[in-house]
């Protein structure tokens, strides 16, 4: 049985100008431990997609099933990271990655040195205390993982998480999350619009386009771990990518990648 | 970098925030020269025109006279007991504004039903003056503390009950989500991030408030004559001590200057920074 199942599901939108189909109809199988990453052009369905798994969107039909159950709303076991950190201004970056724990009930003793672990694992122990507007873009995201790692999820959903950070911070933070999956065989659903960032750090990823509804392609990365966006055969197979989502979005009247 | 470089690019850095400091300081004794200077012209004007004599002295005195009349009260107490007086109801009527305002915002600004009937008449009723709800307060309390607070109340409210449930209505949707994702639903939502969250709104209701309850209550006060500031100026008026009349007003003025800048102001730029809202 898949991790997390999209069984027929349907999502469709209505704006000013109109309904609009985002998602018709997909079926997507995603096993359990996968690096599963979403590619495609801004507006073609990405977050609603992965929305729709965090229980934060409900499909207008079929049905998405995590662990065999139907998903109803936002649970522990699936933590979002979001493109903007998700963070809140009136805790500092430890009350920040506690606050998931605090919710739940943990007791503060536990809370506050589960937290100091996991800022130490993204290497941010001594801004423990700052204030979120103390930090830098980099900075802000490696707290927002703590944060969503603190619940222990089995299933990380990620949303072009590092789109807004400099490359050389991306890099950083592809080895850490890289590292982090390794060690905890967690499910991550990783969007992105980066073709290279897809390709290193998937196990597989999906081509979405909007003039089809949904997924229309998917390729299986089979490239040794500990990539580098600089490998030869991962820009090989980049490319190879990109040329199928230009064509996917050719008369699709989306602009261009 | 050679430990050399470090401590002379310490000893740059240093100047440097040495040199911020004094620019910073020069800049605001600028600002407050240049309003000092102001305020002494405005007086040297007004005893100039006091001088000359062109109006009676009982219509326009000289500022000598309402230095006079403000050593005189407070000297002998009675302008500290209006003061008093004033600002215990305000205290009053205030803090119930708020105990009712805040509440109530909060609810609006999630559930649609209350904002649509409750909020549409708030909305309603803060477009009248509150002084048109004292003959109401009158005929239902009679002329009584009970009147003035209940016009300072509904002066208040309104504005405190709308501000609120602006605030919240802007809470940032990602703010909502990522609550949702991390369990915070419920009262546990409203308690840790929906409360949190509204904390600038929070604020500019209770800063619109406290101007809105500080005028509430000098309308009633003027109308009602027992005791505090507004009932002083009136008997200012009776007496034909224009002195006095003036005097009162500088206080009503410095009080309720000290209170939304030194109070509310200072707070909301501490907020602001912290929740990184522009230009606090
Ligand atoms: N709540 C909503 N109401 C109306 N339209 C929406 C809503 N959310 C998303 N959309 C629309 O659905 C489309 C897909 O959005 P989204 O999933 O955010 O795309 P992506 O993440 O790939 O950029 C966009 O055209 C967007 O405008
Ligand atoms: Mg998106």
């Amino acid at each position: 049985m898949p991790k997390v199942l999209l069984d027929n599901v349907s999502k469709l939108f209505l704006s000013d100008s109109g309904p609009l189909q985002v998602l018709s109809n997909v079926t997507l199988p995603i096993e359990e431990g996968e690096f599963l990453c979403v590619l495609g052009a801004s507006g073609c369905g990405k977050s609603t997609l992965l929305n729709l798994v965090a229980g934060l969107e409900k499909p207008d039909h079929g049905r998405v099933l995590v662990g065999g159950k139907e998903v109803s709303g936002p649970g522990p076991d699936r933590v979002v990271m979001f493109q903007e950190a998700a963070l809140f201004p009136w805790l500092t970056a430890v009350q920040n990655v506690a606050f998931g724990l605090k919710m739940a009930g943990v007791g503060r003793r536990e809370r506050q040195e589960r937290a100091m672990e996991l800022l130490s694992l993204v290497k941010l122990s001594s801004f423990a205390n700052s204030w979120i507007h103390e930090l830098s873009g980099g900075m802000r995201q490696r707290v927002a993982l703590a944060a969503a790692l603190a619940l222990d999820p089995e299933i990380l959903l990620m949303d072009e998480p590092f789109a807004a950070l400099d490359a050389q911070t991306r890099d950083q933070l592809h080895v850490e999350i890289e590292s982090i999956w390794e060690q905890t065989g967690k499910t991550i659903i990783f969007v992105t619009h980066n073709v290279r960032e897809a390709v290193r750090l998937g196990t597989r990823v999906l081509l979405m386009s909007p003039r089809s509804g949904g997924i229309c392609r998917e390729y299986p990365i089979n490239l040794p771990r500990h990539r580098h966006l600089e490998d030869v055969e991962l820009v090989k197979i980049a490319s190879v990518l990109r040329d199928d989502l230009r064509d996917e979005m050719r008369g699709s009247g989306v602009a261009d990648v | 970098m050679s430990e050399r470089s470090i401590i002379q690019d310490r000893e740059r850095v240093e100047a440097l925030l040495r040199k911020r400091v004094r620019e910073r300081r020069s800049e605001l004794l600028r600002k407050s020269g240049a309003r000092a200077a102001f305020f002494v012209l405005l007086i040297l004007v007004w005893q100039g025109l006091a001088a000359a004599g062109l109006w009676s002295e009982l219509l326009f005195p000289h500022p000598r006279q309402v230095l006079d009349s403000l050593v005189v009260t407070f000297g002998d107490g009675s302008m500290p007991l209006a003061m008093l007086a004033s600002i215990r109801r305000l205290a009053i009527g205030y803090s119930l504004s708020l105990l009712i305002g805040i509440p109530l915002g909060l609810l609006l600004g999630r559930i649609k039903l209350l904002d649509n009937t409750l909020g549409t008449m708030a909305l309603g009723l803060q477009a009248l003056p509150s002084i048109c709800w004292m003959p109401l307060a009158v005929l239902w309390f009679g002329l009584s503390e009970v009147s003035m607070q209940f016009v300072v109340v509904m002066g208040a409210v309104m504005a405190i009950i709308l501000a609120v449930r602006d605030g919240v209505k802007n809470i940032p949707r990602l703010y909502i989500r990522a609550s949702r994702v991390l369990g915070a639903t419920g009262w546990k939502g409203y308690l840790y991030v929906i409360l949190p969250a509204s904390m600038p709104a929070l604020l500019t209701g209770a800063r619109l408030g406290w101007s809105f309850a500080w005028r509430a209550l000098m309308a009633a006060e003027l109308i009602y004559v027992g005791s505090g500031l507004g009932s002083t100026l009136m008997m200012g008026r009776e007496l034909h001590d224009m002195p006095l009349v003036i005097a009162t007003m500088i206080v009503i003025v410095v009080i309720g200057l000290l209170a939304d800048r030194l109070l509310f102001g200072t707070l909301e730029k501490r907020l602001h920074r912290r929740w990184g809202v522009s230009g606090g």
